[in-house]
């Protein structure tokens, strides 16, 4: 296997979903968006409605004129309620760029020429991998990032305490890339079945439904999303990543792009 | 190696249509060309010979080797399919120095060979451009360019021509003629019989799957003007009464003198005596002019069964 086959294909790919701004634009700009402005509603509700609701979602004393109750809403909130929602970010973005890049050869009808190239299968696969995989993963850190600065800022402006980064949230990071793996690998598990990168989309964007019911778990106190928590789903979910990209793999046809 | 190319009882079905039925040819040196209508198979064949189809049943050798299986033919080989295949939102020069890479190429050698052969089909200006703001004659120009940028031994070509201008299309047929003055096999698909007619190359009718005739491009004219009309157009008008008394003759477009006349002819011989008949009779040929049939009409039900 030629590894700078591979990186040439990644750095094609990256280089046309960059080209666009209708693919790269809502792609970055809004997790860029949900970065600032959630972490902004989030210290608003922490300082004028915290002690009442985190009563409810939080099970501690409400401290009338204390403001401890706030602080701890705003970690609750800001880890297991937001921190969550952006799990969603690798999986979507992953499955952009992953379909854009297999599922679009076939829709523009570009992959005769890349497939009659010397290229073997795996170093296409690969390229196509990384290709999908590095941007989902610096635009996740960069947007974790960015979450954890405005929440910081606003939680030391208010209650002088800073809130991020807490040993869950670190474990939501770590978790990122094994979820955009996941994405991948059933945009080439379908690749051969649909016919355009809308189709390719919406099925693996079936994905973040376990994600999204993570916060409502969390709240109605199905799912302690402790370190514990994550470190098993990282476990769990390194395990089924490597059965399905095993699958993908071996069932990659060269048929399935054109 | 004089077959570059060994087909052996090929077939290809997608889901209920049968796309090659048990083919089996094997190249000559030099340009070999697969003539046939829409829907004969043209593109399904050059396709697995290229290694993007697996092939149902037969066998496929290029080079000795199979290409559906073996990457490090494709070294050897190249394949311009008919719809281009260039990244639109890539520039020219990106489209190119990328697949020069996948050959093994430098960017030096890519931009070198790349200029020379954009500069002869008269397309360098639009390197710096992004694909899809080209028209459809640039990027096959485009596409030609990234087919050759290898080198190629093997040279497989579907439709090299079909969006092209007269200039570009014969600057694009003297660079596959140099292919073969180097000893080396170019496959080339079309459905248009004009094309065929400007190569002297080993001529293959493909129709509904089964290659139905296998000879000479200059053969072509003996099928294609057999039971065909030719218009014949003079520097003055002839009487029609004279022209009506040349065999063949079927009509004029004047009411007693026309200077377009039109005759049936049974086979191409029948040409030359038509036009000794018109200068006998003080005729001026200023052209002469064919009505090219329809690709299907040409290698009809008779020639396969006599295949």
């Amino acid at each position: 296997m030629n590894f700078e086959k591979s990186y040439i294909i990644a750095i094609k790919d990256m280089k046309e979903v960059f080209s666009s701004t209708a693919i790269y634009g809502p792609m970055i700009g809004i997790p860029i968006f949900f970065a600032i402005v959630l972490p902004l509603m989030t210290v608003y509700v922490a300082l004028h409605a915290a002690p009442s609701i985190a009563a409810r979602i939080v099970s501690m004393p409400v401290l009338p004129g204390s403001s401890i109750s706030s602080v701890k809403f705003m970690v609750f909130f800001s880890v297991n309620i937001l921190g969550t929602i952006f799990l969603t970010i690798p999986i979507i973005t992953a499955s952009v760029i992953a379909a854009d890049s297999f599922a679009g050869e076939k829709e523009r009808k570009t992959a005769e020429a890349l497939l009659s190239s010397p290229a073997s299968n795996s170093e296409l696969l690969l390229g196509k991998i990384l290709a999908s995989l590095i941007p989902t993963i610096v635009l996740t850190v960069l947007v974790f990032a960015i979450y954890g600065i405005v929440t910081n800022i606003l939680s030391s402006n208010a209650f002088g305490v800073d809130v991020l980064p807490t040993p869950s949230w670190l474990m939501m990071l770590l978790l990122s890339p094994f979820l955009a793996v996941a994405a991948i690998s059933v945009v080439v598990l379908i690749s051969s079945h649909v016919r355009g990168i809308k189709e390719a989309q919406q099925l693996s964007s079936l994905l973040v439904l376990p994600i999204i019911i993570l916060p409502f778990a969390s709240i109605a106190g199905f799912a302690n999303l402790s370190v514990r928590f994550f470190a098993y789903s990282i476990i769990a979910l390194a395990i089924v990543d490597a059965i399905i990209l095993w699958v993908s793999i071996k069932g990659f046809k060269r048929e399935a792009l054109l | 190696m004089a077959n570059n190319i060994i087909i052996n009882h090929v077939s290809k079905s997608f889901e209920d249509v049968r796309a090659l039925n048990d083919i089996s040819f094997r190249s000559s040196p030099g340009v070999n060309i697969i003539l046939g209508p829409n829907g004969a198979g043209k593109s399904t064949l050059l396709r697995c010979i290229a290694g993007l189809y697996k092939p149902d049943s037969g066998s496929i050798r290029v080079l000795g080797k199979e290409p559906y299986y073996d990457n490090t033919l494709k070294q050897r080989m190249s394949f311009l399919s008919e719809n281009y295949a260039l990244y639109d939102y890539l520039s020219v020069k990106d489209n190119l120095i990328f697949f020069g890479k996948l050959y093994g190429m430098s960017e030096g050698e890519i931009i070198e060979k790349a200029t020379e052969t954009l500069k002869r089909l008269d397309a360098y200006e639009f390197i710096e451009r992004k694909v899809y703001t080209l028209s459809r004659g640039t990027k096959q120009k485009i596409a030609f360019c990234r087919a050759t940028l290898n080198d190629p031994e093997i040279l497989l070509l579907d439709e090299p021509t079909a969006f092209l201008d007269q200039q570009s299309s014969e600057e694009i047929r003297k660079s596959v003629q140099e292919y073969e003055r180097m000893h080396r096999t170019v496959l080339l698909v079309t459905q248009r019989i004009n094309e065929v007619a400007r190569y002297n190359a080993r001529l293959l009718i493909l129709n509904k799957g089964r290659i139905v005739n296998d000879s000479k491009t200059t053969d072509i004219y003996k099928s294609m003007l057999s039971g065909s009309s030719i218009s014949i157009r003079l520097a003055k008008p002839l009487k029609n009464s004279v022209a009506a008394s040349i065999s063949g003759f079927i009509s004029s477009n004047g009411v007693s003198y026309g200077n377009m006349l039109r005759f049936k002819i049974r086979n191409y011989k029948e040409v030359n005596k038509i036009i000794a008949s018109l200068i006998e009779n003080g005729a001026y040929i200023v052209s002469i002019d064919y009505a090219e049939p329809l690709v299907e009409n040409i290698f009809g039900k008779g020639a396969r069964d006599e295949f």
